[in-house]
């Protein structure tokens, strides 16, 4: 409601401030685009257009013959399908898991459980990247290290902080006399959960997805430790072969980074009407 | 009787809660406290990481990083990098947040594009400046027949400018989509006021907007900073922490040390050192911030 009047607001009146706006704004979105231009660019370019022609001259054709190098030698059969399992499975579980426990941990008044929710809310602030050395020893004395539940139980331990944060401060949205009413009609907590109240969580499910399925996807430094066997090896860990200094072969590389980008885009953009709405009630409220 | 069924009640509802919280709170544990406990038994070790024997030391080893003068550099980087990070990028993202709120078209291509870097992996992003800045610019610098430096991860003195420049182009879309998300929450009706009230663009910009935005301001800033502390795949793919030791970052080193140094015990108090760093630059953050939110 309020937002299309601001529209309309916005829209009687293209100055010529706006326009000088519009022009700058376009201006500093080539510049962002610059970089994956070139890399698109690079991934089309055979061996020797790579090493004759200048970095900023257009392929002669499309040819996607660094497409089919890249997976073969990254494997990507196999860490393509590895990285996907990861993700999909600790998203899955972690929306699950942070959407209940938000839930309970809003619902119940106990002094207990908001001791719960800081103890929870205090891991956002613990780097799980600087705990890497003890996170690895622990994973070791259970056995989760080169594990594929193990990678996927790290990505949960430490993705949860944020996704309850999140579910909380979204619980407020949702209306408590619908449960009561549920409740009364002799639905068990659970059942009120899945019925009524997830429902409607689903914007925050959204955000949570987006926000954790590409930093999972883009993992480097767990995944570098908690999978380092051959069949269990994700995407972003394997093409690390593909940047060192020595490696030459960066059309490859190039077209190995348009592959493994690509999954996360086509997420986000076919999420991102939820996304942003998630955001902003998540964000600032929180 | 009836006090006494609804207390049996609320009992049986407490109980099913608590059954909801307990394997979130279990894989938490396991997965982060636990380990950030052993990181602080660790560290008033010698252990090596292989040896079965962990001698207590007590705190040698953090006097010893005291004096470390490889350890005190990589504070010094990470510390600057974090602070110019933290200036850029909020300032960066609140700026593109107001242009994106303004009566400009296209709105969400601008958006689209902003947001796209931050979904690639910091490695990648890494490696991908490097090329910018050996391969890409250069050509640029033959076609126009100009003569700028960019190889900006070729030099001690600009090496830091070259990875702001990347961790800046990758970030600022997404927090400036939360300061979007910020703005447009802000009511119409407190512009409309202070327009009757003949208060200019400036003037409401300093008097409603940010106070207003106060709890995204909040948000990114404790984001960014400790965002920026942690920084470590963006230097494996780029820099590698050169040249010579001069983008070594505060896990970089932890990493070499207990990984590749095999001195597994000095490492975990580099590692409970940042935790505790990580944590009081966040609290102290939040205070000061929280205290401007309420006087707006």
């Amino acid at each position: 409601m309020r937002k299309s009047r601001k529209e309309k607001e916005a829209s009687g009146k293209y100055t010529g401030g706006t326009l000088l706006l519009q022009i700058t704004m376009t201006l500093v979105a080539a510049l962002f685009m610059a970089p994956v231009l070139i890399i698109f660019n690079y991934s089309f370019k055979t061996k020797k257009e790579l090493y004759i022609n200048s970095p900023l001259s257009l392929p002669a054709s499309l040819n996607f013959e660094n497409y089919g190098k890249a997976y073969d030698k990254l494997n990507m059969g196999t860490t393509f399908f590895n990285t996907m399992m990861y993700t999909v499975i600790s998203v899955l579980i972690l929306t699950a898991l942070c959407g209940i426990t938000a839930w309970a941990i809003a619902r119940c008044a106990r002094k207990l459980f908001r001791f719960f929710y800081i103890y929870f809310i205090v891991g956002i602030l613990i780097p799980a990247q600087a705990l890497f050395l003890p996170i690895y020893t622990i994973g070791y004395r259970l056995h989760l290290v080169n594990t594929r539940y193990g990678i996927i139980f790290i990505y949960v331990a430490t993705g949860m902080s944020f996704g309850i944060f999140l579910m909380t401060s979204f619980m407020s949205t949702v209306p408590i006399e619908l449960e009561e009413s549920a409740r009364i009609d002799g639905c068990s907590v659970f059942k009120t959960y899945f019925l009524i109240v997830m429902p409607l969580l689903k914007p925050a499910m959204a955000t949570l997805v987006i926000m954790q399925a590409f930093q999972i996807w883009n993992d480097y430094l767990m995944a570098s430790l908690y999978v380092s066997k051959k069949q269990m090896k994700t995407l972003i860990v394997s093409m690390q072969a593909l940047f060192s200094a020595q490696s030459s072969d960066y059309t490859t590389a190039m077209a190995a980074i348009v592959i493994s980008v690509l999954p996360i885009a086509v997420l986000f953009i076919s999420m991102q009407k939820y996304f942003i709405k998630g955001m902003t009630v998540g964000a600032v409220k929180g | 009787m009836k006090t006494g069924k609804k207390a049996g009640m609320e009992q049986k509802l407490f109980r099913q809660y608590l059954i909801i919280v307990i394997p979130g709170l279990v894989i938490f544990t396991i997965g982060l406290i636990i380990p950030l406990l052993l990181s602080v038994r660790y560290s008033l070790t010698d252990w090596d990481g292989m040896d079965l024997q962990k001698k207590f030391v007590g705190f040698q080893n953090y006097i010893k990083m005291f004096q470390d003068q490889e350890f005190k550099d990589a504070w010094i980087f990470t510390i600057k990098f974090t602070v110019f990070n933290t200036i850029i990028q909020n300032i960066g993202a609140l700026l593109l947040a107001l242009a994106l709120d303004s009566g400009i078209k296209a709105k969400k291509l601008y958006r689209t594009v902003f947001f796209l870097p931050c979904l690639i992996s910091a490695l990648v992003v890494g490696f991908i400046w490097l090329k910018m800045f050996s391969n890409v610019l250069p050509a640029l610098n033959e076609r126009m027949g100009t003569d700028i430096n960019f190889m900006l991860f070729g030099s001690k003195k600009t090496v830091l400018s070259g990875l702001l420049i990347a961790n800046n182009w990758q970030w600022i879309g997404y927090w400036s989509l939360i300061y979007l998300a910020g703005l447009q929450s802000i009511p119409a009706e407190l512009y409309e006021a202070a327009k009757v009230d003949g208060a200019g663009a400036v003037k409401r910009f300093f008097r409603i907007t940010l106070p207003m935005l106060a709890p995204s301001i909040t948000v990114c800033v404790v984001g960014i900073t400790t965002g920026s502390l942690k920084v470590y795949d963006l230097l494996l793919s780029s820099t590698n922490g050169g040249p010579g030791r001069a983008s070594v970052s505060v896990i970089y080193k932890t990493y070499t040390t207990a990984l590749n140094g095999r001195q597994y015990g000095y490492g975990s108090a580099m590692t409970v050192t940042l935790v505790i760093a990580l944590l009081l630059v966040a609290v102290i953050q939040v205070r000061q911030l929280k205290k401007k939110e309420v006087q707006a």
